[in-house]
């Protein structure tokens, strides 16, 4: 269930902003597009009460040492409670546009717009990966992309900062995320396995789909023992006709960051970053 | 890291590598605390440097609580525990060993940070961790002196004999942010790993850390060096004994050293068959020709003797590999390994078959299966070798 608070409540709530929408809420958050009294335009995101604040921490210490183009801003966290009142809010960057899931519609893309979008959003992860975070759910819908067809990596809800304990729940699990878009190691490895390549791999997933208008491995009818099948054991995706049209650089590095084993995925996403630049639009 | 052959020490390296260097071989040193105090090592090390030599340090942390050789006069002496003791090592200790690394490395003028880590081992996601922990602690002192830092993946035989525990392993370190590899890999206890599938193995790990696009120095390589190149290696580490012909960590631990072998003959290392012959008692045995071909020529032929021997070994094994780094891609490196291979294999067949010659020491055991390997890394992983190229 989202976390739905009415824009009136939220806009008496937050006096100093004008709210000029809702924006799609998630579980624990109620987001709204709202400008500030200089005229810029922000993401106020409400906390929804049960929350975690360990959780919300992380979030925070993710994102407060990024700055990158590819990759949200935080503008303000702030968490105050009086008169037995809870306010916990967070102020990004507002990105114009829309989610990723809306341009992936199953038409394959042209080559130079795959090009030029993945490398920024290589560019993004390579950012998230010098600052020691794992976003572990990358997906179109963490996925903004501007008017100017620019990437933004938002929502960072799941990240996890390697240099801080791990609070997931799961002890030893590593299943966090969103399965369509799991890597092999998020569905049967330990969260120790979980790093910077999980994220490569889910880059690899939207990279098959922008280039070949159809998901690798999830389809409506599949069931979790299949979807797992697909993603641990199957190379058919590697085997569709328009996968194996795709010129030898692009079925390359896509194979390599689907590869089920981290040490045969591409290191770093600056190396992906730069790997595609140097494709282009071949 | 300088691409070509290292000079691995073990025992009585010192005056070696620097000979060598002075002759050409070779690009560089790799200090061996064990076998070298460390105030001898602080008198060398400009001499290398003077000679063209880049220096590394190899803290050696295999067996972490072996404290044989020459390991305690180093200051990192204090760190050296057993594995389980190690895993209790405090914060302060770690920055502890972090200083100590720094002022071994600024005191040697090292050119990277070889980092201390344990032997990787199956089933021990433990010292993944420690590992970790330690590269920390590298990582702090290259940070500090503004040096590259190598992790060090070294993989065990309880690794190293199952694809799966390979996996596994080299997906655990090359998690680590290093600027490079330094990487070995431990057989059976062979005198030269013989067996195809092992050889293979790490032969591909060493192409997996290659296509990481950070310098790989593959350490403890003796003859092995043939193959370096062709996965993709930047550094190859020759040692002229063979106790560090390849890795074992017997080397590490009390009471194991291997035997000196004082009255043994010497073996003279031939290009042409990619393995030993005992010279002259077996060379004379050979028609003319062929005793041409297989006595390579180096400056430490005469007078002939087993230090000698050593020598010609190191001297013949660098130039070999200098040759290989001299083509364009690691492929045609491969490819230059398997015609060398292809040939000793013919080479030794005549040998035994023509002229029922029948040479000591096994020394033409290996060589077609490493052949054999070679064309499996190319044709089983020409994807990394695409990949390589593009990056």
């Amino acid at each position: 269930m989202p976390y739905i608070v009415p824009i009136g409540d939220a806009q008496a709530q937050f006096p100093d902003y004008s709210f000029v929408k809702a924006l799609t809420p998630s579980e624990h958050k109620a987001a709204f597009h709202v400008r500030d009294g200089d005229g810029r335009d922000l993401c106020l995101k409400l906390i929804a009460p049960n929350y975690s604040v360990d959780r919300l921490n992380r979030e925070i210490q993710a994102l407060q040492n990024i700055d990158h183009p590819n990759v949200v801003v935080l503008v303000e966290y702030t968490y105050s409670s009086k008169h037995q009142q809870q306010r916990h809010y967070i102020i990004e960057q507002f990105v114009e546009g829309d989610d990723l899931t809306a341009r992936l519609t199953g038409q394959p893309w042209s080559r130079t717009k795959v090009a030029s979008f993945f490398a920024a959003l290589a560019s993004g992860l390579e950012a998230l990966r010098r600052a020691k975070v794992v976003h572990r759910d990358l997906k179109p819908n963490n996925i903004r992309v501007r008017h100017d067809d620019a990437p933004v990596i938002i929502d960072f809800g799941l990240a996890r900062h390697l240099d801080l304990p791990d609070i997931t729940k799961t002890a030893e699990g590593a299943a966090i995320g969103t399965p369509a878009y799991f890597a092999p190691e998020q569905f049967g490895g330990t969260k120790h396995d979980i790093e910077h390549r999980t994220d490569l791999f889910a880059f690899g997933v939207l990279l098959y789909e922008a280039l070949i208008g159809q998901h690798p491995f999830f389809r409506p009818s599949r069931t979790w023992a299949e979807l797992v099948r697909a993603v641990c054991q199957s190379d058919a995706h590697f085997t569709a006709d328009s996968f194996v049209q795709l010129p030898k650089q692009w079925r390359l590095l896509v194979r390599k960051l689907l590869a089920r084993q981290r040490a045969d995925r591409p290191r770093t996403a600056g190396q992906v970053a730069a790997i595609i630049n140097k494709i282009g639009a071949v | 890291m300088k691409h070509g052959a290292w000079h691995q020490f073990g025992d009585r390296s010192q005056k070696l590598a620097l000979e060598q260097l002075q002759h050409g071989a070779g690009v560089g040193v790799i200090i061996s605390p064990r076998d070298l105090a460390l105030d001898k090592a602080m008198e060398y090390a400009p001499k290398y440097k003077d000679a063209g030599g880049d220096v590394l340090y190899d803290p050696q942390f295999y067996v972490p609580g072996a404290l044989l050789g020459k390991l305690g006069t180093y200051p990192t002496a204090t760190h050296r525990k057993t594995v389980s003791e190690l895993h209790k090592i405090s914060d302060d200790d770690l920055s502890d060993l972090a200083d100590k690394l720094r002022q071994i490395s600024h005191d040697l003028g090292v050119a990277g940070i070889v980092a201390p880590a344990v032997v990787y081992e199956a089933g021990r996601p433990d010292i993944d961790g420690l590992n970790q922990r330690l590269f920390a602690a590298a990582e702090s002192a290259g940070k500090s002196l503004r040096l590259p830092v190598y992790a060090t993946v070294v993989l065990g035989r309880s690794i190293t004999t199952s694809d799966h525990t390979t996996d596994s392993a080299v997906s655990s370190a090359t998690a680590l942010d290093a600027d490079g590899w330094y990487f070995a890999f431990e057989f059976s206890v062979d005198r030269v790993p013989g067996s195809e599938p092992d050889v293979l193995r790490c032969c591909r790990t060493g192409l997996r850390l290659a296509a990481t696009g950070k310098p790989v120095l593959h350490a403890y390589a003796g003859p092995l060096a043939l193959l370096s190149a062709g996965f993709g290696a930047t550094g190859v580490g020759i040692g002229h004994s063979h106790k560090v012909w390849q890795f074992t960590r017997e080397r590490w631990e009390e009471g194991t050293a291997q035997g000196g072998g004082a009255d043994a003959p010497a073996r003279y290392f031939s290009n042409a068959l990619w393995g030993t012959i005992i010279h002259p008692d077996e060379t004379v045995q050979l028609p003319p020709a062929l005793k041409a071909e297989v006595l390579t020529s180096s400056p430490f032929t005469s007078p002939w003797n087993r230090w000698q021997a050593n020598k010609h070994f190191v001297h013949v094994i660098c130039s070999k590999v200098d040759k290989l780094y001299k083509t364009a891609t690691a492929r045609e490196a491969v490819e230059a390994a398997i015609d060398v291979l292809s040939h000793a294999v013919a080479l030794h067949t005549n040998i035994a078959d023509n002229l029922h010659i029948t040479l000591k020491d096994d020394t033409a055991s290996y060589q077609a299966a490493w052949q054999d390997a070679m064309n499996k890394l190319l044709s089983n992983y020409s994807d990394d070798y695409d990949y390589l190229e593009m990056l």
